[in-house]
């Protein structure tokens, strides 16, 4: 598919992607599943010789700001991910049809015998977590998972014991990195799509809702507010896509910076859009709540406070 | 100074990444040592050197690259003038001292101004024969720019300027006024504003510096006291010329030094440098909040960069830029002016024990430190840029 026609853009799937997740949003886990499969949106970077459509990442990319908008209740970005990362495998078939559904360990290690921030791990199949460098994709049913719902109890964070765990395959050391480079793109995009749609409802809430005889819109802190608000969203935007794209000379970029700033640009948003909703915006009602918490559960999972530092010193040493 | 003039400037179909990489070449074996802010020889280069050094840069191709091959220009895209820019970013060359001609004048010429004001102007600016000077804020027309009340008057070919600029930035040096002045009054708001190439020895013209707060005298007041201009240097009709302006002010916001990101990481890159030179400073490395501002910093410029990547290739594609340049100007200028705060306070107790290279540092990022005060306040004001957004990007209603 990706030879046939060079003009396929990321936007011609927009709408058919987001009639999906919004189809899959009200379907369990397996029924979710099923549904992405059938639009091929599991399998749309993964290669065509599993069942996937082989195009660029770039499309996943489009796809993963599409489910951060919808906050949708799957490790979508982790499958789309495991799809590609598998190839050649029964693993990645599987993953591509939706009869497997797999997550990722983002935090911990098989020699830790400990593994933790895998989004969804109580209702998955499988579970990757790395290994001195590489990664082994452990049978859920073989972990010990126990739930924190402190942070988020409709969707609450996962610690993973690992004793007895068993192997399904192996992701060898380049092939996780690579994974891990893809995530900080695909994750990025997702947290700022959950950072954009919670600007459009706030910028939207804030045009109707009228105080003082005028709508709140039109008060200058208001408007600055907002304004700052698209501000960083474009500029994420920009920086991921920039990311994603080889330098003049043709080498890959570095996406650390894209993803962290993303990452901490996203809570700050949707702090920012609680804050202008009032009392409104407190309350269990109105859902900025649950990307709030999808966002700070994305921190945790890339420890992205100890990366912003890192981020740092890795400059620092090279200047 | 001489700088190497045999220079074969490579054809950007064979690659983009050659031009970038003649750029690059051309730069590091030809800028003087003395006008490297992060070199211990440097000292401050006078209007000639940094004159001299543009007109190299421009023989070398390295300027005008889109300006249309008969001014004087290379006939390139944008995505060449962005690889050259990125070079130039990337090492601490002073600030151009012909970017009012290079940035807003020329391209005011090309869109509004005749065949024979092209044909005389543009070459000049590129050539660094002329400075300019813009001529637009007044006492009570600062961002405001309808509330400007300097008079234009037509006396037959003539016409007869009265009135009073301030924060003229280059009013000194300027051989050229890009001015905007009005034919009817203050009522009339956005209508009858018209502009010229005011030569800046015209008799009535009266310049006056103003100390700015990096000690330096970097803008000034202009006077125009009975200022003949003949119809001939008007660029553009009344009302139709500041529309047209308007419009490529707004290309020119996305656009001009768009080497900004990169310079910002060459200056962090060489603050660092400085502080591994000392002891002292180098120990403030291994702070773990001095890390993370840096990751900060580091993140903030990826994304200006972003901006900078995406405004190009929008335009490119043929697009319109709408307010696209008020999101990197305002980013650029809000995060530099952190930046410039961050440097200081870093440098802050630097003293006469300290690294050369450090005492070097202290004295650059001091000054920038100041200057960037006017960062978030020229081309736009911070408040006016968040503005543009709100109502030109969010489409929210303004406030009656």
């Amino acid at each position: 598919m990706s030879t046939e026609d060079d003009t396929l853009r990321p936007e011609d799937f927009a709408d058919a992607a987001l009639a999906a997740i919004t189809d899959a949003a009200g379907h369990d886990i397996a029924g979710a599943a099923g549904l992405l499969a059938e639009a091929g949106l599991l399998g749309i970077s993964a290669a065509e010789d599993d069942g996937g459509l082989g195009l660029g990442l770039e499309f996943a990319l489009s796809l993963a700001a599409i489910a951060g908008r919808e906050n949708l209740g799957f490790p979508f970005v982790e499958q789309m991910l495991l799809a590609r990362a598998f190839a050649g495998t029964p693993q990645a078939a599987a993953l591509i049809a939706g009869e497997l559904v797999a997550t990722i360990a983002w935090q911990g290690d098989v020699g830790l015998g400990l593994a933790s921030q895998a989004p969804f791990a109580g209702v998955c199949g499988a579970v990757l977590v790395a290994r001195d460098g590489e990664a082994v994709l452990f049978e859920r049913e073989s972990l010990q998972v126990s739930e924190d719902p402190a942070l988020d109890p409709e969707r609450p964070q996962s610690w993973l014991g690992l004793a007895g765990a068993r192997e399904i395959a192996v992701l060898d050391t380049e092939g996780f990195a690579a994974l891990r480079r893809e995530a900080r793109l695909l994750q990025g995009a997702y947290v700022t799509g959950l950072a954009e749609a919670a600007l459009e409802t706030t910028a939207a809430y804030l045009e109707t809702r009228t105080q003082f005889g005028r709508p709140l819109s039109a008060k200058q802190a208001v408007r600055h507010s907002l304004a700052r608000m698209k501000l960083l969203v474009e500029k994420n935007k920009a920086a991921l896509a920039r990311a994603l794209a080889a330098d003049e000379f043709g080498a890959a970029r570095d996406a650390r910076a894209a993803f962290v700033t993303a990452a901490a640009d996203a809570g700050f948003v949707l702090e920012r859009a609680i804050h202008l909703h009032g009392a409104m915006g407190f309350t269990w009602e109105v859902p900025l709540h649950r990307a709030l918490r999808a966002v700070r559960k994305i921190d945790a999972a890339f420890d992205t406070p100890a990366a912003l530092r890192g981020l740092g010193k890795t400059f620092i040493d090279a200047a | 100074m001489t700088y190497q003039t045999d220079v074969t400037i490579p054809d950007p179909a064979q690659g983009r990444e050659l031009y970038r990489a003649h750029a690059r070449s051309w730069l590091a074996a030809n800028l003087p040592e003395h006008m490297r802010s992060d070199s211990l020889a440097y000292r401050a280069p006078t209007l000639e050197e940094c004159t001299l050094w543009e007109r190299a840069m421009h023989r070398a191709g390295l300027a005008g690259m889109t300006w249309p091959t008969e001014y004087g220009g290379f006939g390139l895209t944008l995505r060449e003038h962005l690889a050259v820019n990125k070079e130039i970013g990337a090492l601490m060359m002073p600030e151009s001292v012909g970017s009012v001609g290079k940035e807003l004048a020329g391209p005011i010429i090309m869109a509004v101004g005749t065949e024979a004001q092209k044909a005389e102007f543009l070459p000049r600016i590129l050539r660094l024969e002329d400075y300019w000077c813009q001529g637009f804020s007044e006492p009570d027309a600062g961002s405001d720019l309808a509330r400007l009340r300097t008079k234009a008057e037509l006396e037959g070919e003539t016409w007869r300027i009265n009135g009073q600029k301030i924060w003229t930035s280059g009013a000194m040096k300027a051989t050229y006024c890009l001015l905007l002045a009005r034919t009817g009054t203050v009522a009339d708001k956005h209508k009858g504003l018209v502009m010229f190439a005011v030569p800046m020895n015209s008799p009535g013209i009266t310049v006056r510096p103003i100390k700015s707060i990096d000690g330096k005298e970097s803008f000034a007041e202009v006077f125009f006291n009975n200022v003949e201009v003949a119809d001939s240097l008007r660029l553009g009709a009344p009302d139709e010329g500041w529309s047209a302006a308007i419009r490529v002010l707004s290309i020119e916001r996305a656009t001009n030094r768009m080497y900004r990101p990169w310079r910002f990481e060459a200056e962090l890159r060489s603050l660092l440098r400085a502080c591994k030179s000392d002891a002292v400073l180098a120990r403030r490395l291994d702070d773990s909040d001095v890390q993370r501002r840096v990751g900060e910093i580091v993140g903030q410029i990826d994304g200006l960069k972003g901006l900078i990547e995406a405004s190009v290739e929008h335009l490119e594609s043929g697009a319109p830029i709408g307010a696209r340049g008020s999101l990197s100007k305002f980013y650029w200028s809000e995060c530099h002016q952190a930046f410039a705060g961050f440097a200081y306070d870093l440098l802050a107790q630097v003293g006469p024990q300290s690294s050369p290279l450090a005492r070097r540092a202290k004295a650059h990022f001091t000054t920038g430190y100041l200057f960037a005060r006017a960062e978030t306040i020229y081309a736009g004001v911070s408040e006016v840029q968040l503005d543009i957004i709100a109502q030109r990007i969010l489409n929210l209603a303004k406030d009656k």
